[in-house]
């Protein structure tokens, strides 16, 4: 008996032990939106090991993050509706800014966003739109809207959904007209039922990601994905186009974020600092093909990116584009709707 | 009694094609030069060799075996005293432990799991060590092998000729040496297949593992879910044939060895 | 002796099903935070009457989920039981191999079997080629992927317990009903049927009773049109983070569970005893 429980013992310290060793920064992020050389970078510069585990939705990495791993992981990255409930939930700790000097190489528009006032939690990452990436079919031209996902009539081929709750929903409201941000129990039934119709006419709903690897595989025609995830296609394939609906669609900022019981928190705020740097700003944005929030950066962006209207948007383009907003309390309006989407 | 007759060969030999076509598509397809897609490309076995240049897949097989060594430890250790202590002995509600028993047998691991996550966010704001990782993930590990180490070791137990344990004591053998030089030797064939079976539990597990692993803690199963809901692409079968490989030379040495033992 | 192992269930095992339980009746908060005060909304939810009206979402998808089990229970016994029959009518050396055969797949990881079945049945993969060629398309994503996904999972759950009966058949009980000129059906039923019904009951119960449950193989094949208890229950802990919810439907599908099994204990007579 004694000796049973020593054993025990003994495994366990070993198992606590292995996984406490080093000097690390557990890194949660979005799939294909760092550049490993950055990582490796990082790690040879400040001696530590970092550990990226992967997301392919915000809502996903929420779950987890309110789930308990508010104080596993260091730094995650949500997208701009995110930061204030996340702030609220208390799942946040506030950035000491003497710890990121190079905060000031954010570009004006990005300091002091209108859902992180003065960057108390968070600090832009990346920003890009939402839109459509499919295959150029000569012959039979998609138009350029969400019917190519919405209306049975003029859809594309084979599709898949975005797996994501306020992207997809925000999609379908945009193609009845409505906001982004409509707390309307009306125009969200109709945006459900939209969705519904749709998922039964799709080959399945994805990430950004896997929608991309489809699309560029020749698996489906036509997938929502995000700016970068389009103009990466397109760089690879040029039979591919990334574009905007004409109805209107999402504009969106993610940010660097570090948790309220982050056990590495100085490493952390070591790391966003890192990644503002100009250089490293233009790394990241020249690998993953989204757009840099960081003027340091922008001299160092390869040229043919800034002419790109996927990741840079034309001013025409941006009047057509919306934020998504954290809705409070109404959210809960939301989940019950997509929870109704994805059980139907 | 007479062979089977042709009707019956040719049905049970589309059975097997039918088990193993998803084993033969994974080996086939790990050899594809195209990165993504079922359309085949050209044949290639770089992809195997990228395995050692993935830092990912290589912690990732780390810490699936480290799980499954220490919960195969473990649950063996338990399930056996469990499953002596239920045969051996009478005691009141020794009913009852088969039904506790089998319930992890039966339930849906996604209840198992997500139960099991319940308890670690509820208790890990007090107890750390109950942070999600590898030590919860060899806790739940352990939780739903020892329900089938008992039930392996106790069929081992019940099928025992109880003559020689009563040979032991009457030639003067005192419970503890019984134990040790007669009756653990006799299940020690039970007790290794019961590891083994705990063993390829933990290592194949993935919707436990899923869902009460944390940071730097990814196992091989869920490395792979991960990257399969991305796109399929070759190096994720050249790692998947890899893990085939070493269960079935796994397999076939435990019938081996089962075999040399009879 | 029995102590740390039943100790180490109950802490692990049995207080976690006390907690779901006990989940299952609060409240969720309006960002997904758990709300500690009592409620029976979940339970509501469940049978139907959800925040935005009537909808028997949920109740659909249990008997989604039973209909399925059954149905995968149900092809394994069409497919398993003359593959059972067939390995021990094989001559002593090729039974052990046969048997072998089986059970290789039996301990290969089981995503690893699911995923596979995305490349089988992609439609630009040779085999989707032919599906197409014979009109048949939409065959993955959906409830037909599914299936087949389950059926070659489980075929080695319901084979292997069967052919433990199978072996023990004592077929001089067949021969002497032949000989008093029964048919063969009756044969079956009367002779054969009787000695492999612990072997058969096992195999269903094992096929069944986790098919019902099932989260990978839906999620993997079905895409997102087939949803299950499994599927449903992992997105109340995930992207939905309603845990109060998703413990509901925790409760529903062990509720379920623990009912199939006291119906397979009455049915075999003893607690387990054959396992």
């Amino acid at each position: 008996m004694k000796k049973y429980t020593a054993l025990l013992a003994c495994l366990w310290v070993c198992c606590v032990v292995a996984s406490a060793a080093e000097q690390r920064l557990n890194l949660f992020i979005w799939s294909e939106y760092i550049d490993p050389g950055v990582v490796t970078e990082f790690e040879k510069q400040f001696n530590c090991k970092v550990v990226v585990d992967l997301y392919e939705d915000a809502e996903s990495m929420l779950a987890k993050v309110q789930g308990g791993e508010v104080s596993l992981y260091d730094v995650a990255v949500p997208p701009d509706y995110l930061v204030p409930t996340m702030a609220k939930l208390k799942l946040l700790a506030p950035l000491r800014h003497e710890n990121i000097p190079n905060l000031k190489n954010l570009d004006t528009k990005f300091a002091n966003p209108p859902y992180d006032r003065n960057n108390r939690y968070s600090v832009a990452y990346q920003w890009g739109t939402v839109g459509i990436l499919t295959k150029k079919n000569a012959d039979a031209p998609l138009p350029e809207s969400w019917s190519v996902l919405f209306d049975p009539k003029r859809q594309a081929k084979s599709f898949v959904l975005m797996d994501s709750m306020r992207d997809t929903l925000g999609a379908a409201l945009k193609f009845k007209g409505y906001s982004l941000n409509s707390t309307d129990p009306k125009h969200l039934m109709e945006a459900r039922d939209l969705v519904v119709a749709a998922k039964k006419r799709s080959r399945g709903f994805e990430g950004s990601v896997g929608a991309k690897n489809k699309v560029a595989a020749g698996q489906v025609q036509a997938a929502m994905v995000y700016s970068g995830e389009g103009a990466r296609a397109v760089a690879e394939d040029n039979e591919l186009v990334y574009f905007i609906p004409s109805e209107g669609s999402q504009i969106w900022v993610d940010n660097l974020v570090v948790l309220a019981k982050a056990p590495h928190r100085d490493l952390a705020e070591k790391f966003i600092n890192f990644l503002l740097e100009g250089r490293v700003g233009a790394r990241i944005s020249n690998y993953s093909q989204y757009a840099t929030p960081n003027k340091a950066a922008m001299p160092l962006i390869q040229p043919e990116d800034l002419k790109n209207p996927a990741i840079y948007p034309t001013p025409e383009i941006l009047k057509q584009l919306e934020f998504l907003e954290d809705i409070g309390a109404k959210s809960r309006l939301y989940d019950e709707v997509w929870t109704q989407v994805k059980a139907k | 009694m007479n062979r089977p007759s042709l009707r019956l060969s040719l049905w049970s030999a589309l059975a097997y094609l039918f088990l193993y076509a998803p084993i033969a598509v994974v080996v086939i397809y790990s050899f594809n030069a195209a990165r993504f897609g079922a359309a085949w490309n050209g044949f290639t076995t770089h992809w195997y060799a990228a395995i050692w240049d993935n830092p990912q897949a290589l912690s990732a097989a780390r810490n699936t075996l480290l799980l499954a060594g220490c919960s195969t430890l473990i649950s063996t250790l338990l399930g056996t005293a469990l499953a002596y202590g239920w045969t051996r002995f009478h005691f009141p509600g020794r009913r009852w432990i088969s039904g506790l028993l089998h319930i992890p047998i039966f339930i849906p691991d996604i209840v198992l799991a997500v139960a099991l996550l319940l308890l670690y966010s509820l208790v890990s704001p007090w107890l750390r060590f109950f942070e999600l990782g590898l030590p919860t993930m060899v806790l739940a590990h352990v939780t739903f092998q020892i329900p089938f180490v008992a039930i392996v070791v106790r069929a081992r137990l019940a099928g025992l000729d109880p003559a020689l344990e009563e040979a032991a004591r009457d030639l003067g053998a005192s419970g503890r040496q019984k134990f040790r030089h007669v009756t653990l030797p006799l299940m020690m064939p039970g007790i290794l297949a019961a590891a083994m079976l705990a063993f390829t539990l933990s290592l194949d597990d993935f919707v436990v593992s899923f869902f009460t692993s944390g940071p730097g803690s990814t196992t091989l199963p869920i490395l792979i879910y991960s990257s399969v809901k991305r796109g399929i692409t070759p190096d994720i079968n050249a790692l998947s044939t890899l893990i085939i490989l070493a269960s079935i030379l796994g397999t076939v040495s435990v019938m081996l060895l089962q075999r040399k033992n009879r | 002796m029995c102590g740390p192992g039943l100790i180490w269930l109950l802490v692990f095992l049995l207080v976690p099903m006390l907690l779901i339980l006990s989940v299952s009746f609060i409240s969720r908060g309006a960002y997904g935070e758990l709300e500690w005060t009592v409620t029976l909304e979940n339970y509501r939810r469940l049978i139907g009457f959800g925040a935005l009206g009537f909808d028997p979402l949920y109740p659909q998808i249990l008997l989604r989920s039973l209909a399925l089990g059954a149905t995968t229970a149900f092809l394994c016994l069409l497919m398993g039981m003359p593959l059972a029959f067939f390995i021990a009518r094989l001559p002593g050396r090729f039974r052990a191999a046969a048997l072998l055969l089986v059970v290789i797949p039996f301990w290969t990881s089981l995503l690893i079997r699911t995923y596979a079945w995305q490349i089988l049945l992609a439609p630009e993969g040779w085999f989707g080629s032919i599906l197409r060629h014979l009109g048949m398309t939409e065959l993955y994503p959906g409830t037909l992927a599914v299936l087949i996904g389950m059926v070659c999972d489980f075929l080695p759950f319901f084979v292997l317990p069967l052919y433990a009966s199978v072996e023990k058949i004592n077929w001089s009980l067949a021969e002497a009903a032949m000989d008093l000129g029964a048919s063969q059906w009756n044969v079956f039923r009367h002779a054969i049927l009787p000695q492999i019904s612990p072997g058969l009951t096992a195999g269903l119960i094992l096929v069944f009773l986790p098919a019902t449950g099932q989260f990978v193989i839906p999620d993997l094949l079905g895409g997102a049109k087939t949803v299950l208890l499994g599927n449903a229950i992992q997105q109340q802990f995930g992207q939905s983070r309603d845990w109060p919810f998703g413990a509901a439907m925790a409760v529903a599908a062990l509720a379920l569970v623990i009912a199939g099994m006291w119906l397979f204990y009455r049915k075999s007579g003893q607690k387990g005893e054959w396992l």
